[in-house]
Parts: C-alpha cells; sequence; structure tokens
C-alpha cells in the first residue's frame, strides 16, 4: 500500500486505525476488501518511524494499536500537500504482453494468436466481475465510479487484444 | 455560368435520382395544364370561328326568305331599302333529299352563281365552287354524311358529285341549320308519336347547286323558294331592321334571320360542351391539386432535410433555393409543352360539332392567352412548391434541417385504442391511417370529387337519353355532347386512378419502416399488403359515399343552376345504381393499391430495419 | 446453464448467407453450427461488416438462409412460409435492435403491446402484460409516454419490454448498448443479468465487450464463420483488487 494514500486519509482529522480502514472501504467499495487490515498497520508504523507522523494515545489509555489517535506531523502535511500536487499516472505495461507475442512468434515457442486468445479470457473475466461489482453498487457512489474506471480500461485492453489478434492472424495468412 | 451548370445539375440528379417520384409528378402537373388548355382552347372554339367565318365568307347581317307567301318581288323591294349597302341573291331554294354513300338526308338545295358573290360568298374549305353536275355540301353537313369530295351523290333523283365543301355564316352549320324552305322544317328529335306532314323537312343539311341545277330540282307543285343576303349600314341594327321588316308585306310574313341568333344557334352546342368541358376542368383541377400536394408535400419534407445538406456542404439558401426552383421548372416545363400539345389536339375533338366554320376544322387554335395561362399556372405550382421548403430551410438551422429526417407522425390517440381491438390487418391498416391524416384527407377528397363527376355524368347521360327523345337536341348533337360526356369521364378517370397509386406509394414510402417493424414482430406480409390497401380503401369508401352525397347533389344543382336548365327533368339514378358505384369504386381502388401495397409488404425486411 | 439439458432451443447446421454474385460474392455468414440451450446466454462478439447482424436475422426467421438449417425448440424454420415464419416471430423469438425500432406516434405502453396484439391477444390482456412489464422494467411512470419523451436508456428498456411481451422462447438482440451511453449501458446489462436470472434465454450480437462479458458463452465472428468460444460461467478472475493493483 503506497504510503502517500495512508497519509491523505488522514489528512482530514485524526483517526483511529479502524476509522481509516472505514474511510478507505467506503472509498474502494468491494475493491477495498483486498487490503488486510495488517498491510495497513506495517504502513502505519513506516510514516510513524519517518517522523510523517504522530501517534496519540487516546484517553482512556491502554496499548492496544486499534486505541491509538494517528496525527499528521507538519512534514507529513507537507508531504501529502507534494503528493496531491505531483502529476502522476499508472503506465499500463503492455510492451511485456507486446514482445512476448513477438517472442513467441519468431522463436516458435507458441502461436501469438492462442496467446491473444488465452488473455482475451482472462481479461473477459475480469470484466466480468468488474461489471458485476459495478452493478451491484448504488450509483453515483464513490466505488461505482472507481469500478467504471476498471471496466473502461478493460474494455481498451481488450480492443487492443482485438487489434493485436488481427494482426497476428493478418500475419500468419500473409507469412 | 458555372453557377448555372452546378444548379442544373444538382436538380437533374436529384430527379433522376427518385424517377418514379418524378415522373408521378410529371403526370400530376400534366394532367392539370392538358385539362386547363381544353377548357380554354374550347372557349375559344365557342365564339371566335364565327367570328372569322363571318369575316371570311361576306357574312350577310340579315338572311330573308319568302317563306310560305312572300314573293320575290319582295325580296328585291327589300334590298332596295335605304338601311340595306349590299345584298346578293334572290337565290332559289328547293328541298329535297341526298342520298350518299347509302346515307339519306333531307337538304335544303341553294341555288348559287358561279360567280362570286358580294355578300355571303361561302368559303371552300375542301375542293371547288358549284359547277354543272357539281354540288357543294356544308362542311359540317359533309362530316356528318361522311361525304368527300369526289363522291357520286343523288339529289332528286339526278346525280352529281361532291366538287367542294364549304363554310356560311348566313347559316348555323349543320344540325343547327335554319330553315328558308316555304315547306317548313322540323329540327331535333321526332317523337315517333307524332305525324308530321310528309313534305316537312327533316333536320335538312344544306347543299349548294348552281341555279339552273337547281331550278331542275324544283318540285312540280308549289312556289319556289327564295333566299336573300343583306348587308346592312348598321350590322348592330340587324335586330331592329328585322322586326321593321318581317311584318306585313301584303299580308304576308317574311321570315328572317338576323347575324346575332344565327350566332347564337351556330355556337350553342359549343358552349353546352364548353359548360361541361369547364365544370370537368375544375374537378380535374381539384384532382390534380390533391395529388400535387401529396408529393410535393412528400417531396418537401424530404427537401428540407436536403436543404441542410446543401447548406452544410456551403450553399447559400439561394443556391439551394435555385436547385428547387429549377427542378420544378424542369418538370413544370415538360408539363406545359406536353399539356398544351395534347389539349390543342384533343380539343377538335370536342368542338367539331364547329366544323362547320372556318377555322375550327380541326384546328381549335391556341392562342397567346392560353399558353401564358397554362403556363403561369404551371409555374405557380413550381415555385409554390419550391417556396415552402425553401423558405424553411432557409430559416431553420442546418443542423436541425439535417436531424429532422423525415415528417413524424401524427398521433391519434383514440383511433390506435379502437384499433386495438381490431382484427391485425384492420388494426395496422387505421395505424396507417392515423399516421398521416392530411393524406387521408386528400385520399376522401380525391375520391368524392371523382364520384361527384361521375354521378353528375351518370344523370347528364340518362338526361341526354331523355332529351334525344324530346326535341331538344337531334341526335347528332346528342353524340356529340356524349362525347364530351366521354372524354370528361376518361380524363376523371385516368386522374383519379393516377391520384390512387400516388397516395398509395406515398404511404408505402412512408410507412417502409413502420411495415417492416410490423413484419419483424410478427405480422404477416399478407396483414402488411391488406393493412396499406385498406389504409386506402376505408378513405376511398367515405369519399364515396360523400362524393354522391351531398358531392353529386350540390354539383349537379351548380350545373343546372350555371346552364339555366331544369333539373326536375332529370332522372336521378337509382339507389341500386349508387350502391353498385360506391362497390365499383371501392373495388377498383382496391385493384389500383393492390400492387403497390403488394410490394410494400413483402418488401424484405432487414434491408429496412 | 446446463448445456446437457435437454435439445437446445436454438439450433444452426451449417448456416450460409450470400449476397450478390460472381466478383462481387459475399459471405455474410459461412458455415454456423451454433448451439443455444434454454437460460442460456449467448454473446457473439466481432466487428462490424463480420456478418454478425445478418446471423441473428437467420435465427429469427427476418432473413432466409441461402443454405444450411435453422431450428428454433427442434423445428427447422428455414424452409418454412413466410406466414409461418411469422407466426415463428410472433410467439418464439423476441427482437431488441440497435435503434430500438419504437414507433413513435405509440407511447411506450402501446409499443410493448403490440406485439401482444399482433399475436391476436385480447386486448385487455395484452394492455395488462405490457403494463407489468414496463412496472418490471422501473418504467411504470413512463408508460403513457412517446418514446421522444424517453431517455435512450429508456427506450432500450421499452424496446426489451416489448420483445418480451409474448414470452419468447428467446430473446435476440442486435447491438442493444449500440446508441447508449455508459450509464445506460449499465442499465440494459442490468436488465440482461434479471432477464438471465429469470431463465430467459437470450443471444446477443455486439461489439461491446461489456456485455459480451455477461454473457456464458461468447463467440467470436470473423468474415462470417464463429472462429473461437469462450465459456465465461464459473470461475471469478480471482481477487477483485487485483484489478487495481492495491494489493502487495
Amino acid at each position: 500500500m503506497q504510503q502517500e494514500i495512508v497519509l491523505a486519509m488522514l489528512a482530514k482529522e485524526p483517526s483511529y486505525g479502524y476509522q481509516l480502514r472505514a474511510r478507505l472501504r467506503d472509498a474502494l467499495g468491494p475493491l477495498g476488501d483486498a487490503l488486510n487490515a495488517g498491510q495497513i498497520y506495517v504502513t502505519l508504523t513506516r510514516l510513524e518511524k519517518a517522523g510523517l507522523l504522530a501517534v496519540e494515545r487516546s484517553a482512556d489509555g491502554g496499548d492496544r494499536s486499534d486505541r491509538k489517535v494517528y496525527v499528521l506531523t507538519p512534514d507529513g502535511q507537507q508531504r501529502v500537500a507534494e503528493w496531491i500536487a505531483e502529476v502522476n499516472w499508472p503506465k499500463p505495461d503492455l510492451a511485456e504482453f507486446h514482445l512476448k507475442l513477438i517472442a513467441a512468434s519468431s522463436a516458435g515457442l507458441a502461436d501469438p494468436v492462442t496467446i491473444v486468445d488465452i488473455q482475451r479470457r482472462e481479461l473477459l473475466r475480469r470484466l466480468r466481475d468488474a461489471q458485476r461489482a459495478a452493478m451491484a453498487e448504488p450509483r453515483h457512489s464513490n466505488a461505482a465510479l472507481l469500478l467504471e474506471g476498471v471496466v473502461l480500461r478493460l474494455q481498451a485492453d481488450l480492443r487492443w487484444l482485438e487489434a493485436c489478434e488481427k494482426n497476428w492472424t493478418h500475419r500468419r495468412s500473409g507469412s | 455560368m458555372g453557377r448555372i451548370l452546378l444548379v442544373g445539375r444538382l436538380a437533374l440528379r436529384d430527379l433522376r435520382r427518385r424517377r418514379t417520384e418524378a415522373a408521378l409528378l410529371l403526370i400530376a402537373i400534366l394532367a392539370a395544364t392538358t385539362t386547363l388548355t381544353l377548357g380554354l382552347v374550347v372557349r375559344d372554339a365557342a365564339s371566335d370561328p364565327y367570328e372569322s367565318t363571318r369575316a371570311a365568307t361576306r357574312g350577310p347581317d340579315v338572311v330573308a326568305s319568302t317563306g310560305d307567301f312572300a314573293q320575290p318581288a319582295d325580296l328585291e323591294k327589300l334590298a332596295t331599302d335605304p338601311g340595306v349597302t349590299e345584298h346578293s341573291g334572290p337565290y332559289p331554294v328547293i328541298p329535297g333529299e341526298l342520298e350518299a354513300s347509302g346515307r339519306r338526308s333531307d337538304v335544303q338545295v341553294e341555288g348559287r352563281d358561279a360567280t362570286v358573290a358580294a355578300v355571303d360568298q361561302p368559303v371552300v374549305t375542301q375542293g371547288n365552287w358549284v359547277s354543272d353536275d357539281g354540288v357543294v355540301l356544308e362542311a359540317a353537313f359533309a362530316q356528318f354524311l361522311d361525304a368527300h369530295v369526289g363522291d357520286p351523290v343523288t339529289l332528286g333523283g339526278r346525280s352529281f358529285t361532291v366538287v367542294g365543301l364549304a363554310v356560311t355564316a348566313a347559316m348555323p352549320p349543320y344540325p343547327g341549320t335554319s330553315c328558308i324552305v316555304s315547306v317548313g322544317c322540323a329540327n331535333g328529335a321526332v317523337p315517333d308519336d307524332r305525324d308530321l306532314p310528309p313534305e316537312l323537312l327533316h333536320n335538312p343539311g344544306l347543299v349548294w347547286l348552281t341555279q339552273a341545277d337547281a331550278r331542275s330540282l324544283a318540285p312540280a307543285r308549289g312556289p319556289m323558294s327564295y333566299v336573300m343576303k343583306l348587308k346592312l349600314a348598321d350590322p348592330d341594327g340587324a335586330e331592329a331592321f328585322v322586326d321593321a321588316n318581317s311584318g306585313d308585306h301584303g299580308g304576308t310574313m317574311m321570315p328572317m334571320q338576323n347575324w346575332q341568333s344565327i350566332l347564337a344557334d351556330a355556337t350553342e352546342l359549343a358552349r353546352d360542351s364548353q359548360i361541361l368541358l369547364l365544370i370537368g376542368a375544375w374537378l380535374l383541377g381539384l384532382l390534380a391539386v390533391a395529388s400535387l400536394s401529396v408529393l410535393v408535400g412528400g417531396r418537401m419534407a424530404d427537401q428540407t432535410r436536403r436543404v441542410g445538406l446543401l447548406k452544410a456542404v456551403g450553399g447559400t439558401p439561394g443556391l439551394v433555393a435555385a436547385v428547387l426552383l429549377a427542378e420544378y421548372l424542369l418538370v413544370a416545363g415538360v408539363a406545359v409543352a406536353a399539356g398544351l400539345a395534347i389539349g390543342a389536339l384533343a380539343a377538335p375533338l370536342l368542338t367539331e360539332s364547329s366544323a362547320g366554320l372556318v377555322g375550327s376544322a380541326g384546328t381549335a387554335s391556341l392562342t397567346w392567352s392560353t399558353v401564358a395561362l397554362v403556363t403561369a399556372v404551371a409555374l405557380g405550382v413550381a415555385v409554390a412548391a419550391t417556396a415552402v421548403p425553401a423558405v424553411r430551410g432557409a430559416r431553420s438551422s442546418t443542423v436541425s434541417a439535417l436531424a429532422d429526417a423525415a415528417r413524424p407522425p401524427h398521433r391519434t390517440g383514440w383511433l390506435i385504442a379502437v384499433s386495438a381491438r381490431l382484427p391485425v390487418p384492420l388494426l395496422l391498416a387505421l395505424r396507417v391511417a392515423a399516421r398521416r391524416p392530411r393524406r387521408v384527407v386528400l385520399g376522401v377528397v380525391s375520391i368524392a370529387v371523382t364520384l361527384s363527376g361521375i354521378y353528375v355524368l351518370l344523370v347528364l347521360d340518362s338526361v341526354l337519353g331523355d332529351l334525344a327523345g324530346t326535341g331538344a337536341y337531334t341526335e347528332p348533337q346528342v353524340a356529340v355532347l356524349r362525347h364530351v360526356l366521354g372524354v370528361w369521364t376518361v380524363i376523371l378517370l385516368c386522374l383519379a386512378a393516377v391520384n390512387a397509386i400516388v397516395l398509395t406509394w406515398a404511404t408505402v414510402l412512408d410507412n417502409r419502416h413502420a411495415s417492416a417493424l410490423a413484419r419483424a414482430l410478427g405480422a404477416t406480409p399478407q396483414d402488411v399488403t391488406v393493412a396499406l390497401a385498406t389504409a386506402q380503401v376505408l378513405p376511398a369508401l367515405l369519399g364515396a359515399v360523400l362524393g354522391i352525397f351531398p358531392g353529386g347533389f350540390l354539383l349537379f344543382a351548380a350545373i343546372i343552376t350555371i346552364t339555366g336548365g331544369d333539373g326536375d327533368k332529370a332522372t336521378l339514378p337509382g339507389l341500386w345504381q349508387l350502391a353498385a358505384l360506391v362497390l365499383a369504386t371501392v373495388l377498383a381502388v382496391a385493384a389500383l393499391t393492390a400492387v403497390p401495397a403488394h410490394l410494400g409488404g413483402r418488401r424484405p425486411v432487414t434491408a429496412t430495419l | 446453464m446446463n448445456k446437457a439439458a435437454g435439445t437446445p432451443v436454438l439450433r444452426t447446421r451449417g448456416l450460409r448467407k450470400e449476397y450478390g454474385k460472381g466478383e462481387g460474392l459475399v459471405r455474410a455468414v459461412d458455415g454456423v453450427d451454433l448451439d443455444v440451450s434454454a437460460g442460456e446466454t449467448v454473446a457473439i462478439m466481432g466487428p462490424s461488416g463480420c456478418g454478425k447482424s445478418t446471423l441473428l436475422h437467420l435465427l429469427g426467421g427476418l432473413d432466409r438462409p441461402s443454405g444450411g438449417e435453422v431450428f428454433i425448440n427442434s423445428r427447422r424454420i428455414d424452409n418454412i412460409s413466410e406466414k409461418a415464419l411469422a407466426r415463428i416471430r410472433r410467439t418464439d423469438v423476441g427482437y431488441v435492435f440497435q435503434s430500438f425500432h419504437l414507433m413513435e406516434e405509440l407511447t411506450a405502453v402501446e409499443n410493448v403491446e403490440l406485439s401482444a396484439l399482433l399475436a391476436g391477444r385480447p386486448p385487455r390482456a395484452a394492455r395488462r402484460r405490457a403494463e407489468e412489464l414496463l412496472d418490471q422494467l422501473g418504467l411504470a411512470g413512463r408508460a403513457r409516454f412517446l418514446p421522444s419523451a424517453l431517455s435512450g436508456g429508456q427506450r432500450q428498456r421499452v424496446a426489451v419490454a416489448r420483445a418480451l411481451s409474448n414470452e419468447p422462447l428467446v430473446v435476440l438482440a442486435d447491438e442493444p448498448t449500440g446508441n447508449l451511453d455508459s450509464a445506460a449501458t449499465l442499465d440494459v446489462l442490468q436488465l440482461f443479468e434479471e432477464l438471465h436470472g429469470y431463465g430467459q434465454t437470450l443471444v446477443i450480437v455486439t461489439h461491446d465487450a461489456r456485455i459480451a462479458a455477461t454473457a456464458d458463452r461468447l463467440f467470436s465472428m470473423r468474415d462470417g464463420a464463429l472462429v473461437d468460444e469462450t465459456r465465461l460461467t464459473g470461475g471469478t478472475a480471482g481477487n477483485l483488487g487485483a484489478l487495481i493493483g492495491l494489493e502487495g
């Protein structure tokens, strides 16, 4: 889990760990199921060590981790502001698949069209899962918006696979 | 120059793209122009030929004959009247019987000089003027006899040869001939139950011989009749002259006829035909308008989109309007030319009763005013048809003109609700009809107009049948009027048929999509075919009923009023006749719409959806 | 969803459709063998012009094949009369079109009841069924609206209701989301999922991967032939979180 995300989720107000988790779940919907609590606490500990956030014990005392209230330090606030201003976009790693097809074809390891078919089946399954999840979400919810993004990216990938298939079929019949 | 070429090319291409539509449009405008031409030509024929004949033949202002008791001396004395400027005659007139190629007719034989007379010198239209043993026939009479120059004829037992045909303004053409023999004439049909004096001439024709030949045919008993033609100083005062002089000549009456009454007699028949024709022209005009508005209305919706398209690729509203106008002008131009030609060629068929007059025998002439009027009407249609989409196209934004692909169908809620309770073909038929109420109205009007016309034709036909026996008209006159009615009927039926097909075709095209959809949802091709046809037949049924009552009644009343006739004498068609007429109309419309509807019902579904 | 259960609702053998002749011969459908079981959702995907719409028309008896056989519920339909074909269309098949094809002058409920009326149902029963269907599809309040007053998604739902009004054996949908935006597409997808849940047999022709992904089986079509079959039922892709790269 990216440290900045956790930091940013704390920017609103000092929170308990379970509050932080609930906020993430709300934003991610069913996609948030992948997050496990441990992962988040590991990240929080790292951030504390880095001096980006401080921990306050809650009034009723106790030492259990779920009684800790996490607060951003000025450094932490600075980091969040930087992160918000950052222009950053995940790069789809198409080159790997592309090179896989070329390698398979040139070395005669496998039929690229078969690889494309298998890949497409996988993507279609993912699409269906995302689609089902999207349909289960209430309209205009945060999670529905995220799922729509997922669906649209998968569609784009499928379209590229279509182009790959057409191209490799053409090469096969052309050669 | 390039602009004109562009406009022409765009216009031609659009017409070629929709050939059927262009052809139907042409037919509709053509029908209108033809009818109009006919009406106008016949109107001219009713007055002009007599005038020209009168001029060409030095027509008399007054024709005087000796009648029963007057003597040639009385005629000579009349010639010295100070009001008379010129005269010819007296000429001998003999009653006789002429036989030509098996046909017999009574005739009045006028003995003439071979030299040219100062007044009333008949103009020879074929052959030569009288010579010994040579007879000249009045042109309309010759037409009735089917006699030609060179034919042998028997006259009063003697053989003669037809040497010529001629026209005169001294007497109305056959069969309106006035009586100048002393034995008297019976014009018109003679009722069988009346015994006429045997020597009376029955519908006599007019022939000319040399004086010598004429005298050789003189009857053994009774005095010879004489006729004299007079020119007056004051032709307009002919009637007063007749009143003053026909009276007392030593206790005898001298029969006289002034040129005005000859004119009236000569043109009577043409005028009767003309009234029929003009009323026919009105009906045909209405029908033409009905089909035009369907065609043009359908095109306008299409063209609004086309205007948007032209504008989208940079055409100015002016260019767009020019293209539309060019299209219509092209069609209207062809229709005007063809309509004038057909009208001019067909008019003589209706005016042949005037064959006894110069200028009308086979050449019912087109006047400039007729050409101008017919052209103006056709151009009016073209301009009106252009103006609406052009203005609408220029005013609407390009985008909305493009988006507004077709006229949205009309919704008639109650009809849709009612139709839900009907069997499938009727359900579809009512909905097809309800989508375009204006077209349904046009369909009803078109059939109603046709049926009114046919109703009146039926009444007139029976009236003519009755008249033939009463003497108001002679057989040939009735034949001429029947002929006019016949021409009327043919044009009326043709146009009505074109209308029915136009309406059906417009409906089929308009419902292409809805029909395909209905079939995709499980309607059979028969269902759709029956629906498309029924959508025409139902309005036709309504139109047929309305066309008879009140349409036909009103139209007949109008004709009676205009002609000043007596409507009480007319036998109105019986109820069963009317029922048969309605049934026949419905069947005819069903038959006419069957083919386009069948094509519409069978169209492959997938091609449309 | 069990393919072994009974005979297929829809079956084709060697189905062909050709247009033109000689040089210009186009094989729009070229030897298609297809079995669709009851309750199954089958999607056929392919680029435009691959012949998938033509195939759909042949399946529902809207068009006649040049060769091969089509069976609906074991009854051969490629060689029956036009009238019998019309009967099949009205009782056994429901169509959903890309451009909805609603009658503009009819309200939503009148559009839905139309196919029932064409099938000769009593008008009262047809109206009741149409209202029920619109109610089920969440359009109860729009029953008296004309299509022009409805959104794209609503129009397509009306069209689906019309397709269902005669309780067809199979619903054939031709690019049902082709004219819809993303949100309306989701609407229609949801609707098809529901139909699938009720056990309605569906054949959908599309080039929208989203709709294809909801199918039990997916065929790819190329140049008139089915070239690849993917069974999408059972087994999910696994953790949803994997889709957004949140794990690890």
